[in-house]
């Protein structure tokens, strides 16, 4: 008994030192968010001015509009393709599923600078300017492999015989998959849907080797902007906006999430 | 279901298309002239293989190497008994807990960057609190840096496996005697291996090729795999980029054949 409190005050020790380092520079960041003084850190004077910042700053709300509108197009898209080759790759034989497996992730595990100029080098050879279709697709390219990966497991909980029952009963491919195959793969397919917005709120470091001059999404703008010494604390203020916006999400969820289960396990007891 | 099988060729073409022909590129470019930015001019050289003996790559190399390294020894030796802890929980707001380790991912990776270089910068809001650091340039501060941004991405996978994994054989290894030390090393520990695996894999590759954290937080002076890259693409020598990534991509695929080796299907990969 002795030893299990030791090995367990020392797994809450290292959980907690994990929280304090990822979430050191949040706070930091939140704090640079509230400051009145960009340069003079004496004493602290608290403002509101840098979140009403953000919206006259035209470039960084350009920068946001690009941003969210490459992470929900790209989402869409990842998503819809993803579903449909994961139920391609689910329906082939356990060799060429596996083998299918090992080309799918070969992207997730490659780091993002070799995507990045892989992808660089496709498009420059095919002489296609950099710029808003080409981040897209460079987004839809890096999301569509965690989608696969999201949606497979579920797949593989489906009754096998289920799509051939539907063609049976007179349904076409087409409406089987949609009404069949895709209902009981949902949350597979909105979890790889979250994963796809994620990676592509997020990324940087693909998305910096698509733009092209003064086309900028939030992480390639701030990056430029860093270069050439011009951060102003609105970009601080922006990004606890977010940090904030998930939390509130994830708490509601996680509330709405409880209920039902705690229902569920009673009706097991 | 075989008639669906069709649907994973438009995928292997695409495939294809944006990994295949662009890694042959790559490796024409590295021992030839070719060249993607301008003109066709054709000759097979070794100049830069060469580059590979040159001291800017080798001390980039060795960089990657020691920082990646250790951020991952660092990431497996904290990330492993959190996973661990998060595992064995047996809270109703579990799910909650493992969603705040997400949250900071969410917050963009170059504000974090920015974040971090303001902490170890001699002026900074952490005056208010009366710190004051002036580690920019020091290992100490890179490897910090580096641990914050992927030290979730060790956790993950390990937690993945360890969460999946059939509390019976634990109960099982108990009743036949072994003690607790005894049951985690022969029975836990080997099951976690794909997890882990995965975890060094997504800690390590990032790391190594990280560019703007090494150069923020380095103050310009350190150099890893990544920088060198990114430094060399933009300046037009597109060549040596290309055989710093043909590197890059030897290191990936030694350690994408462990992954196969351990998780076949990349279950641990999400």
């Amino acid at each position: 008994m002795k030893k299990n409190y030791w090995s367990l005050s020392f797994q809450v020790t290292l959980t907690v030192i994990t929280f304090a380092i990822i979430y050191l520079p949040i706070l930091v960041i939140f704090l640079m968010s509230i400051h009145g003084s960009q340069y003079n850190f004496e004493k602290f004077s608290f403002t509101f001015r840098w979140y009403q910042a953000i919206f006259t700053d035209r470039q960084l709300v350009d920068a946001i509009l690009v941003t969210l509108q490459i992470a929900v197009l790209s989402t869409l898209l990842a998503t819809t393709f993803g579903t449909l080759f994961a139920i391609g790759i689910h329906s082939l034989r356990k060799k060429g599923r596996l083998r299918m497996m090992v080309l799918n992730n070969m992207p997730v595990v490659n780091p993002d600078i070799v995507t990045g100029i892989l992808m660089f080098m496709i498009f420059r050879f095919l002489r296609i300017s950099f710029g808003f279709p080409t981040m897209l697709l460079a987004h839809v390219f890096f999301s569509i492999p965690f989608v696969i990966l999201s949606v497979l497991p579920k797949l593989k909980q489906l009754d096998p015989n289920i799509f051939d029952a539907a063609l049976d009963l007179g349904a076409t491919k087409f409406q089987a998959i949609i009404k069949v195959i895709l209902p009981s793969i949902k949350v597979g397919v909105i979890a790889g849907a979250l994963i796809a917005f994620t990676m592509s709120i997020d990324d940087f470091i693909i998305s910096y080797f698509m733009k092209q001059g003064e086309f900028h999404n939030v992480s390639t703008l701030i990056y430029s902007r860093l270069g050439k010494r011009q951060i102003s604390p609105n970009i601080f203020a922006y990004n606890s906006l977010i940090v904030f916006l998930t939390i509130g999400i994830m708490v509601t969820f996680n509330r709405l999430n409880r209920n039902p289960k705690r229902i569920m396990e009673r009706e097991k007891k | 279901m075989k008639s669906l099988r069709v649907m994973i060729w438009p995928y292997v073409i695409w495939l294809g298309i944006i990994i295949l022909i662009p890694s042959l590129f790559i490796i024409l470019a590295t021992v030839s002239s070719f060249h993607i930015f301008n003109d066709y001019t054709f000759r097979f050289t070794s100049e830069f293989i060469r580059f590979l003996s040159d001291p800017i790559f080798l001390n980039a190399f060795k960089n990657s190497i020691k920082y990646a390294g250790l951020t991952t020894m660092i990431c497996l030796l904290v990330g492993y008994p959190v996973a661990y802890f998060f595992a064995n929980m047996k809270s109703k707001n579990k799910t909650l807990y493992i969603a705040l380790l997400i949250v900071p991912i969410w917050s963009n990776m170059i504000v974090r960057i920015i974040a971090w270089e303001n902490v170890f910068k001699p002026v900074s809001i952490i005056n208010l609190f009366n710190l004051s650091f002036d580690l920019i340039g020091y290992d100490v501060a890179i490897i910090i840096a580096m641990v914050s941004m992927y030290l979730p991405f060790m956790i993950f996978p390990i937690y993945a496996v360890l969460d999946k994994m059939d509390h019976k054989l634990i109960e099982a290894a108990h009743d036949l005697g072994a003690g607790d030390f005894q049951t985690f090393y022969k029975v836990t520990f080997p099951l976690s291996l794909g997890g882990i695996v995965s975890g060094i894999i997504m800690t390590l590759l990032p790391a190594m090729t990280a560019f703007a954290l090494p150069e923020r937080i380095g103050g310009g002076k350190v150099i890893l795999l990544g920088n060198l890259i990114e430094k060399q693409i933009f300046r037009g020598s597109f060549n040596i980029a290309a055989t710093v990534s043909l590197v890059v991509m030897i290191v990936m695929l030694g350690l994408f054949a462990l992954i196969v080796h351990f998780d076949k299907e990349g279950e641990t990969l999400l």
